[in-house]
């Protein structure tokens, strides 16, 4: 619940949606396909939009060979977020050899469909790429407000609304990729790696 | 004793998505003049959608096109449902005549440009209106957190991204709307009545 005093007085770190998938074969092995969105109202570096895909986390390369890419509509705000977000989330998303190989890409279309209480998706393309991001089985929308050992980063504090997939698809240019979202644990909330976060505000204490 | 934070609000939520506005008097301790808000929802009962609400006068029982008071939308059911829940227990809008008689004008297109740390620009067009939301000069962004005591509903629990803007202004076919920013008392301070809300959730206590 809201604390009592209305006006955090924490600095805005960046804020809007962050829906993602994480995909893995089976719980105990590798990931095996990533994919964050981003719906950017504010960062220092500007709005926009960007999708963090890594096709193949485990791989260093980029593209012709391998969809590791960012692609975006706005090049600065993306390798802010990689360098100051996407870069601190400790795993598979700054430690992956993926992860240095990201390819930046220009979006020529990010378009919105289904709905929040079955199925939504993501589309976002790119010259010769089509992705969608596909969320089902959703859950019942929970509002958080985690403090920063509840976060990724350890050091923010964060307001947003969870909506959990139980069954979450990433499909690269009509080839669905390996793997299903595993269990997940967050703030003593037991979810899944694939989850549709909107209204994101992220705040240095 | 420092509180402390509930990582999971209990309550149900109700929407998320964007909510700023621009409320304009002709003087500081005048009536407004005009009152426009703005919603880009990604989560509701009744799904996703835009709307644009313009009264360009507020005391006037009349809808567009005697007048210009309209609200432009792509979903009239969510748009019904913010309007009875939310927008009508707003105190600027309370019992004002033209929101009861303001139209619901079918949404043709809608784009926002610029950027909140500059100029932002909410644009909508119908089939004979092209209404437009500009914000300017804004301020340092605050992250909001309230409670029903301190939610302009009453009711809600209600987080959100702010920027105050210390210029506004709404257009209408052309036309820019009559009055100026002026100041409230909101989430205890004295804030512009010139705003972007982004990343707004709100949720019923239960």
């Amino acid at each position: 619940m809201p604390l009592s005093t209305p006006v955090n007085p924490g600095k805005i770190w960046w804020s809007g949606d962050n829906p993602g998938i994480l995909l893995k074969e089976s719980e105990d092995g590798p990931w095996s396909a990533l994919a964050l969105f981003f719906r950017i109202v504010y960062t220092p570096a500007g709005r926009g939009s960007a999708l963090f895909l890594y096709e193949k986390p485990d791989v260093g390369a980029s593209l012709p060979d391998v969809h590791n890419v960012v692609i975006t509509d706005n090049e600065k705000m993306a390798r802010w977020l990689s360098d100051n977000f996407v870069g601190s989330l400790p795993g598979a998303f700054s430690e992956s050899a993926a992860y240095k190989a990201l390819q930046y890409v220009p979006l020529t279309d990010a378009v919105v469909s289904g709905d929040t209480s079955s199925r939504y998706v993501q589309r976002v393309k790119a010259d010769g790429i089509d992705v969608e991001l596909i969320w089902d089985q959703l859950g019942t929308p929970t509002a958080l407000e985690l403090s920063p050992e509840h976060v990724g980063t350890r050091s923010h504090e964060v307001f947003n609304l969870l909506v959990e997939s139980r069954d979450a698809s990433i499909v690269v240019n009509g080839r669905r990729l390996l793997g299903q979202v595993v269990p997940r644990v967050q703030a003593g909330v037991q979810t899944t790696t694939g989850f549709v976060y909107f209204s994101e505000v992220w705040i240095e204490p | 004793m420092a509180e402390q934070r509930v990582a999971v609000n209990p309550g149900v939520v109700d929407w998320s998505g964007e909510n700023p506005g621009i409320y304009l008097r002709d003087t500081d301790d005048g009536p407004w003049v005009t009152l426009s808000v703005f919603f880009r929802v990604v989560l509701s009962p009744f799904g996703s959608g835009h709307a644009m609400l313009v009264l360009d006068e507020p005391d006037t029982g009349k809808g567009w096109p005697d007048v210009r008071n309209f609200i432009v939308n792509d979903n009239e059911e969510l748009t019904r449902y913010l309007i009875r829940d939310y927008v009508s227990g707003f105190p600027s809008f309370r019992d004002k005549p033209g929101l009861e008689a303001m139209s619901y004008v079918p949404l043709d297109t809608v784009t926002c440009a610029g950027d909140p740390q500059s100029e932002y620009i909410e644009t909508v067009t119908a089939q004979d209106l092209m209404a437009r939301m500009t914000w300017s000069e804004t301020m340092e962004p605050m992250a909001v957190e309230v409670t029903p005591e301190n939610s302009a509903t009453g009711k809600h629990d209600m987080y959100s991204l702010f920027f105050e803007a210390r210029q506004a202004k709404i257009e209408v076919n052309g036309d820019r709307l009559s009055g100026n920013v002026s100041t409230r008392q909101f989430f205890g301070k004295t804030m512009s009545t010139a705003f972007l809300a982004f990343s707004e959730t709100w949720a019923k206590p239960q």
